[in-house]
């Protein structure tokens, strides 16, 4: 520590002296520039009398006699003007060759003045960077230096092998098509169908090589976006996605910094082949006692999810459910279970588990929140998702809260049927099972949504509900904490 | 004893040579400066010659008089004076460069004697 101290101060001195250096030029230009602009002025004055002068033929002035007297007399031969040119050379003009020899100082003068101005701004800038430096290495300012460990990528797994970057000289993608381009024109030699024949092999040989090369492109892509992920993960906040898939990613808090939902999307489209659920918490930051306020990041392979806040510290993740889909046929839907462990309540594989979710008090009775979108602890979350993903969501909960409880209205709102719902719900639920039959067919649940959302529009929660949330959330820590397990790593069980 | 005194005078004389050099690499570095400001002038002149035409009378300066010349004489001398200053300019150019080498070769050599100095005396401390 006491080395970088010294070398922190060895650097800081050195910033000094090179803003104190780059002070200097930019004094010196503006000195410089100052010169230029009064010989300008000089010019532009020289000008003005250069066009009054031929107006008379002389004129009477008092002409100066040594250091110290005047004396009257006149000035004559008004349209002759002896110009020194520079290097001891003069030449007699009129008024208007000296006017134009004039005209092209000035240019120069301009140029001059130009080039200063540039350099001048240049070094301005340097000056502006070197004292940022300076206060960053004396750690005043408001700099936070962030640093990411990066691993050597053994995290991601690769399938294939990876892209080689060709030599400049080779082409072998032209080579290919180059021999096509061959062999068309031997086909147009033979012209016969053996030629002909011969063509359609090349062509599907060709056809095979995209399809390759096409694979590596995205594995390569995949590779950038992992690599993009780790970049980007100071940047992004929760972000909605694009249209075709609800995929996004949203950052973990960072260092307190408030996140604030963002519509960037991300990256593009293309399902995560590797599902790396190495997810541990992330270490975030941690303020070194150094320097500098030094914040680490750790990159953390994450498959691209919609995270809605379910408004108790915990993120579900949409894609999850689909995941867990695709690797638990034949699991037994743990939607019965009111999933009252915390792990368990991740282990989505209905919409009706989502439901499940925004539940606040397990005494007995789940008793939902009235509206999902409105949670207590909004500063947790990640997303005000109004994208079209929370959205259905949210109305296929609402339509399963309606389908559900029928007879069960209350006067106030829309909201309290969900109150009611969910406790029929894991009663049906199983029924619904055994109703369809033993096998669970797996969709993605968007498909079931996209009819629900041309029914009805979301209610506004009325006061009632929000105070329920308030009610609710204030319960429900305390139950949570002793449960407290990573959610990742709940899944990660789960999926064993 | 004595191979210590000798590398200190060749220590000495290194020393000397080199401060030599630096200050001739400073005069030419001057020198050219000034002719590089020559050279601007004498390109104004140029241009601004070719916008007269004869019917101007041009003079030169040579010491208090003003003596009358021809415009195209006077075109042709600013010519070639800049010729002759471009010249100057390339020439105390190589100058500079070739004065560089040459310090640097002294410095490698002061350095390595400077070591080797050290080294004695290390050596001669330990003896004795």
């Amino acid at each position: 520590m006491a080395e970088k101290g010294q070398t922190n101060v060895e650097h800081v001195g050195g910033v000094v002296r090179l803003r104190e250096q780059h002070e200097k030029v930019v004094k010196d230009c503006e000195s410089r520039m100052q010169h230029w602009r009064k010989v300008s002025g000089d010019y532009e004055a020289l000008t003005d009398r250069l066009q009054t002068l031929p107006d008379q033929l002389s004129y009477d002035i008092m002409v100066p006699f040594g250091p110290l007297a005047f004396m009257p007399g006149k000035l004559v031969h008004t349209n002759e003007i002896t110009v020194l040119l520079g290097d001891n050379w003069f030449a007699k003009c009129s008024a208007k060759q000296a006017q134009k020899i004039v005209d092209h100082r000035m240019k120069y003068v301009k140029n001059e003045l130009d080039d200063l101005s540039k350099t001048m701004k240049n070094f301005e800038a340097r000056v502006g960077f070197a004292k940022d430096l300076e206060t960053i290495s004396a750690n005043k300012g408001d700099y936070v230096d962030i640093r990411e460990e990066v691993g050597n990528d053994d995290a991601a797994l690769t399938k294939g092998k990876q892209r080689i970057a060709h030599k400049p000289n080779s082409k072998p993608k032209l080579d290919v098509v180059w021999d096509l381009k061959e062999e068309d024109e031997e086909d147009e030699g033979e012209s016969g169908d053996g030629g002909s024949r011969k063509g359609v092999m090349t062509e599907e040989e060709l056809w095979a090589r995209l399809d390759e090369l096409e694979k590596l492109e995205e594995l390569q892509d995949e590779q950038d976006r992992l690599s993009d992920n780790a970049d980007m993960n100071g940047e992004d906040t929760s972000s909605s996605s694009s249209e075709e898939e609800k995929e996004a990613e949203a950052a973990p808090p960072v260092n307190g910094l408030s996140l604030k939902p963002s519509w960037s999307s991300v990256s593009d489209s293309k399902a995560p082949l590797s599902t790396d659920r190495k997810k541990d918490e992330d270490d975030d930051e941690e303020e070194e006692d150094n320097c500098l306020p030094t914040i680490f990041f750790s990159h953390t392979v994450e498959p691209k999810k919609v995270r809605i806040n379910t408004g108790k510290n915990t993120m579900l993740k949409f894609s999850e459910r689909k995941e867990q889909k695709e690797h638990s046929k034949r699991k037994k839907k743990n939607g019965h279970n009111n999933g009252h462990c915390h792990h368990e309540l991740h282990k989505i594989t209905t919409p009706a588990d989502i439901y499940r979710l925004f539940v606040d008090v397990k005494n007995g009775e789940p008793i939902p929140r009235k509206s999902i979108l409105k949670s207590r602890s909004r500063e947790n979350s990640v997303c005000s998702d109004t994208s079209e993903s929370s959205a259905a969501d949210f109305e296929e909960r609402r339509m399963i809260g309606r389908s559900f409880s029928h007879d069960e209205h209350s006067d106030t709102s829309d909201g309290i049927t969900e109150e009611d719902s969910p406790t029929t719900v894991p009663l049906q639920l199983p029924s619904r099972y055994e109703a369809f039959s033993g096998t669970v067919i797996e969709k993605d649940p968007m498909p079931s949504a996209v009819p629900h959302l041309t029914i009805s529009p979301p209610a506004l929660p009325t006061i009632l509900e929000r105070k329920q949330e308030e009610v609710a959330p204030d319960v429900s820590p305390p139950q949570q904490l002793p449960k407290r397990v990573s959610k990742f790593k709940a899944a990660r069980l789960q999926q064993k | 004893m004595v191979y210590i005194r000798t590398a200190s005078q060749t220590f000495n004389c290194l020393v000397g040579l080199v401060r030599a050099f630096k200050t001739h690499v400073s005069k030419s570095m001057s020198a050219r400066q000034k002719l590089e400001t020559q050279l601007a002038e004498n390109n104004i002149v140029k241009e601004e010659l070719d916008l007269l035409n004869s019917s101007n009378i041009v003079y030169k300066l040579i010491g208090p008089v003003l003596v009358k010349q021809d415009v195209d004489e006077a075109k042709a001398t600013v010519a070639k004076r800049l010729e002759y200053i471009n010249g100057e300019i390339q020439r105390y150019e190589s100058v500079l460069k070739e004065m560089e080498k040459k310090s640097e070769q002294h410095r490698e050599v002061l350095t390595s004697l400077q070591q080797e100095f050290q080294k004695a005396q290390g050596l001669a401390a330990g003896k004795v």
